[in-house]
């Protein structure tokens, strides 16, 4: 199973988290979830550097942290987007594209 | 924090495990599986924490306890330290709170912050240093037509009235003041009202104001006292006020001398000035300007002189200006207590210096267990850390020891200060205080902590732990820092100790100057004669002429004599005054000297000598010659190379006749012990010219008793009361109290300043002994091997002694050359002194040097005694 999984390009993850948490809060499980799952399995998350990145992002003031509870009614710890998590979601969403279409450019014309 | 972290990861392991079984796993190999993906679970937490930046706050509450582990494992350490800082802080504290209480505390009068206390300026300073004159009547008025700057102004000078009617005659000290005295000071009567412009015009002005004092004690708080009537001098005065007890002003705090106003004033009437007052300058002015505009004032008081100079040709080189009212109160004790607050600073530094030499020695011995944790991955930044929380606690329990000790301290010196000095009573601890104490244990925590954790944390790792012996004492940063640090304490123990000295023989000399009198078995008194029955001089001649005589007829009476003031009970008044022979160019120079009246055998009574010439007697009255007597600077200073016997001199008004001088007497000095003698005339008492003489009105008498003091007291009064049964004794006191009380403030100085010398002594030796046990405790195995090889051990003694011996001259040298330098800075402390004062400075050296080698006999006998075996068994 693990030749379909490519690992996350450096510094992408917290974009990724954003971009996720923009559709709503979620806790962390979800986030993982629902990044393989967009992903059609073929981004996977590492558990040992979510949550840092997750406390991270909190520390920085781009997301709140919530205590609420699952499906399955246990404790879980939800995470939203702020108004500038918001702000730097859109920021690093053009300078994402940016970066693509001009490594995209490179590879065509090569 | 770390359990919302737990359950954050728990929650993801759960769900993980949850999906693992939704795929077919049974729970075991779930569990599993999500354990291998959470195998570094603590790692991943520890960075959770890292990204948090939680760090600091956590390692803190470490720090704390691995201090407070250590605290209970050394506490002899910790006790000398937390006791040095303590010391220091508390004695830093308890002079702060002073300063506080004198200079920073608000006071009590509303409108002190806009008032100003307005003073005349004549062209040549009577004393050097002194510029405030008073005012007169007469300037007072033209000053309040001509203004227009000032919304309020008022002038007030001291008055005694005698009390009668109910009870023993009493002889309150008062003042009396204009109408807008009460307005200006913004202060409200607790009880009653204080009087207006109204009250302050001649005829409607029998009304008085009374302390809170006056109204507790001699009215028994009676609070329908207002309306009520009260014998005063004589005259019927109706009370319409009390005022509250913190109201005290005028009194002598922070005035000038010329201005003589009360100890304590007791009650306030109207000054009811007649439209052109005549009388001398003993007027105090405060005022209160429209606005904050010094130009405005400028203009004032120029308008005003101009006024003065057409009106008063002889006013000319006078000028005017204005103290802010809450300087001119605190002015005379501002010095002292910067003195003070110096001393103590550097006692507070030495204790700092000391404890970082003990927390840098501390440190030392822990090398090896520093370098490990540095080893095991602890930063510089980490180990810093967790040596200044040590010190930072320590600072702290100093810090708290120290207030207590601070506040005891205030205590003594609320109890036994000088009553003198303004405010000093109301000492204590408030906001302001404690403020200053967290604030002076923080930075003795960083003083005394950050220099030893730097110097211990300096290493080469692999050299320490490779040769981590007893031997290895430490970097070579170390030892440099710890005797740079021991000589500082030296420097600055022998600055306040050279401070100290010089005050001790500043009041040394002040003991053995020549005042001029001599004190002992001499008692003096005032009598202030009620006006209306004594309404002139002649009248009051005749009656202290018979006091004096029956005094004189008194059985343990020696002598007794009269005099305007008896040395040490105020300035005389001074007069302008003319010598035919030496004609001035009217107005600039013109001469001054005091200008006192006596009884004939007043000299003899205080014990001041006549150099030359005769005393006065009783043939020298109104009808015979005009006669004078001189004391020997107005001889040097207006007499230069002549002989004055036989010359002429006068007081400046050209329409009263010269005097004849007959003689030539010793400077008597009259402030203080330390003053430089003012030219003085004496005057018979029985010649006085002048209708009404205001010094005439409350004569001093002097008394000297064959034998024991106490013995006449009751027999003086006796003697008064004898003459007349109505008259107030007033002032009734031994002349050596006098002379006592006018050197409270000095001793109160040399006192503290010599407490704080002894303190710096003791901390600078424990510092020298902590040094040398030490050094001595790592040079055990040298010792030994020394001893070993044949070294006698007087010799291993004088090795130890060398060394203590080579840091306190470097101490003692950097402290010399400190103290020279600073020295000049306490210069109008001093008197009969001089800054440098080469014996002063050689005693202090030698004293330190004493107690240098004091300090280290114990760690000398210590390395005389090493055994060579037990020390060899380190290695």
């Amino acid at each position: 199973m693990s030749e379909r999984h490519i690992d996350l390009p450096q510094g992408t993850l917290d974009l990724l988290i954003l971009r996720t948490l923009a559709l709503g809060p979620q806790h962390g499980w979800a986030i993982s979830e629902r990044v393989q799952q967009i992903s059609s399995d073929v981004l996977r998350i590492q558990q040992g550097s979510l949550y840092p990145a997750l406390h991270r992002l909190e520390r920085r003031g781009w997301i709140a942290p919530k205590w609420g509870t699952s499906d399955n009614n246990r404790r879980a710890k939800y995470y939203e987007l702020t108004r500038s998590g918001k702000k730097q979601l859109k920021a690093e969403t053009e300078s994402w594209q940016k970066l693509t279409s001009a490594v995209a450019q490179i590879l065509e014309s090569a | 924090m770390d359990a919302d972290l737990h359950d954050e990861i728990r929650f993801h392991f759960e769900k993980l495990v949850e999906k693992h079984m939704s795929s077919g796993m049974t729970r075991e190999e779930a569990r599993r599986r999500a354990g291998v993906v959470f195998g570094g679970e603590e790692q991943m937490r520890q960075n959770c924490r890292d990204a948090r930046g939680s760090k600091l706050a956590e390692t803190a509450l470490q720090d704390l306890r691995y201090a407070l582990r250590a605290m209970r494992n050394h506490p002899g350490f910790f006790a000398v330290a937390i006791l040095t800082l303590a010391l220091g802080i508390g004695a830093s504290t308890a002079v702060f709170s002073v300063v506080n209480a004198i200079l920073l505390k608000p006071s009590p009068y509303p409108n002190a912050g806009r008032l100003e206390m307005l003073w005349r300026k004549g062209p040549i300073a009577v004393i050097p240093g002194i510029e405030e004159f008073p005012w007169s009547g007469r300037e007072f008025k033209i000053l309040t037509q001509t203004s227009t700057a000032f919304q309020h102004l008022a002038a007030f000078k001291k008055d005694t009235f005698n009390l009668t009617g109910s009870g023993e005659p009493m002889l309150l000290e008062g003042v009396r003041a204009s109408g807008g005295f009460f307005a200006s000071l913004g202060v409200q009567p607790t009880l009653g009202r204080t009087f207006t412009a109204d009250d302050d015009q001649p005829g409607h002005d029998h009304v008085a104001v009374l302390s809170h004092r006056l109204w507790l004690t001699r009215f028994g708080a009676d609070t329908s006292i207002a309306g009520k009537s009260i014998a005063l001098n004589g005259t019927a005065y109706t009370v319409i006020g009390v005022m509250p007890a913190s109201f005290v002003f005028p009194n002598q705090e922070g005035i000038p001398p010329f201005l003589d106003l009360p100890q304590e004033t007791e009650l306030w009437i109207p000054l009811a000035l007649p439209p052109n007052p005549p009388g001398p300058s003993d007027m105090g002015v405060i005022a209160e300007p429209r606005a904050a505009n010094a130009a405005l004032v400028q203009q004032d008081f120029a308008n005003f002189e101009r006024r003065m100079g057409q009106q008063f040709p002889g006013y000319k080189g006078w000028t005017t200006f204005a103290v802010p009212f809450s300087r001119q109160l605190v002015a005379d004790v501002r010095s002292p207590l910067r003195l003070l607050l110096g001393a103590v600073s550097v006692v507070l530094l030495i204790a700092c210096a000391n404890v970082a030499g003990l927390v840098l020695n501390r440190s030392l011995g822990r090398r090896r267990e520093l370098t490990l944790r540095g080893a095991l991955g602890a930063g510089r930044g980490r180990l810093i850390r967790q040596l200044m929380t040590e010190t930072m606690l320590l600072a702290m329990a100093g810090g708290a020891l120290g207030v207590a000790l601070g506040e005891a301290a205030l205590s003594l010196v609320r109890r036994f200060g000088p009553e003198s000095i303004p405010h000093l009573r109301d000492a204590g601890l408030d906001v302001r205080v404690l403020a200053y104490a967290i604030g002076t244990t923080f930075i003795a925590a960083v003083i005394s902590g950050l220099a030893p954790s730097l110097a211990a944390t300096r290493m080469n790792m692999v050299e320490a732990l490779k040769e981590g012996t007893q031997r290895a004492g430490g970097s070579a940063t170390a030892p440099r820092m710890r005797n740079a640090l021991l000589i500082a304490q030296m420097a600055m123990a022998l600055v306040l100790v050279v401070a100290a000295g010089l005050l001790v023989r500043t009041f040394w000399s002040m003991l053995k100057t020549d005042a001029g009198f001599e004190a002992a078995r001499v008692v003096t008194f005032e009598l202030p004669l009620p006006l209306p029955k004594y309404a002139d001089t002649a009248r009051m001649a005749q009656l202290y002429e018979q006091v004096l005589l029956t005094l004189r007829s008194t059985a343990g009476v020696q002598s007794a004599g009269i005099v305007s003031n008896v040395p040490m009970a105020g300035a005389p008044d001074s007069t302008v005054i003319r010598i035919p022979e030496h004609p001035t160019p009217s107005g600039a120079d013109a001469p001054y000297a005091n200008y006192s009246f006596i009884s004939p055998g007043y000299f003899a009574t205080v014990g001041t000598p006549i150099l030359r010439g005769r005393d006065f007697s009783a043939a020298d009255t109104l009808t015979s010659m005009p006669v004078t007597m001189i004391n020997a600077t107005m001889a040097r200073t207006y007499f230069p190379g002549e002989d004055p016997i036989g010359k002429q001199v006068g007081v400046g008004m050209t329409r009263i006749p010269t005097r004849t001088i007959i003689a030539i007497v010793a400077d008597i000095k009259h402030g203080s012990l330390r003053e430089e003698p003012a030219p003085e005339m004496f005057v018979p008492y029985t010649q006085n010219e002048i209708k009404i003489w205001p010094s005439m009105q409350a004569m001093q008498f002097a008394v000297r008793s064959k034998g024991d003091l106490a013995a006449i007291g009751d027999s003086v009064r006796q003697a008064v009361y004898a003459v007349d049964p109505e008259l107030p004794v007033a002032k009734f006191a031994p002349l050596a109290t006098l002379v006592d009380n006018s050197m409270t403030a000095d001793r109160f100085s040399m006192l503290l300043v010599g407490a704080f010398g002894v303190l710096a002594l003791m901390l600078a030796s424990i510092g020298m002994y902590g040094v040398i046990s030490y050094s001595v405790l790592q040079r055990t195995p040298e010792i030994g091997i020394r001893i070993a090889l044949g070294a006698q051990r007087r010799e291993i003694f004088a090795m130890v002694l060398t060394q203590a011996v080579r840091l306190a001259a470097a101490g003692i040298i950097v402290g010399l050359a400190a103290a020279f330098a600073t020295t000049r800075l306490m210069m109008r402390f001093l008197y009969g002194v001089r800054p440098t004062d080469p014996i002063t400075f050689a005693g202090v050296a030698l004293l330190l040097l004493a107690a240098g080698l004091l300090a280290c006999y114990l760690p000398a006998r210590k390395a005389m005694s090493v055994d060579p075996l037990t020390a060899l068994r380190y290695e």
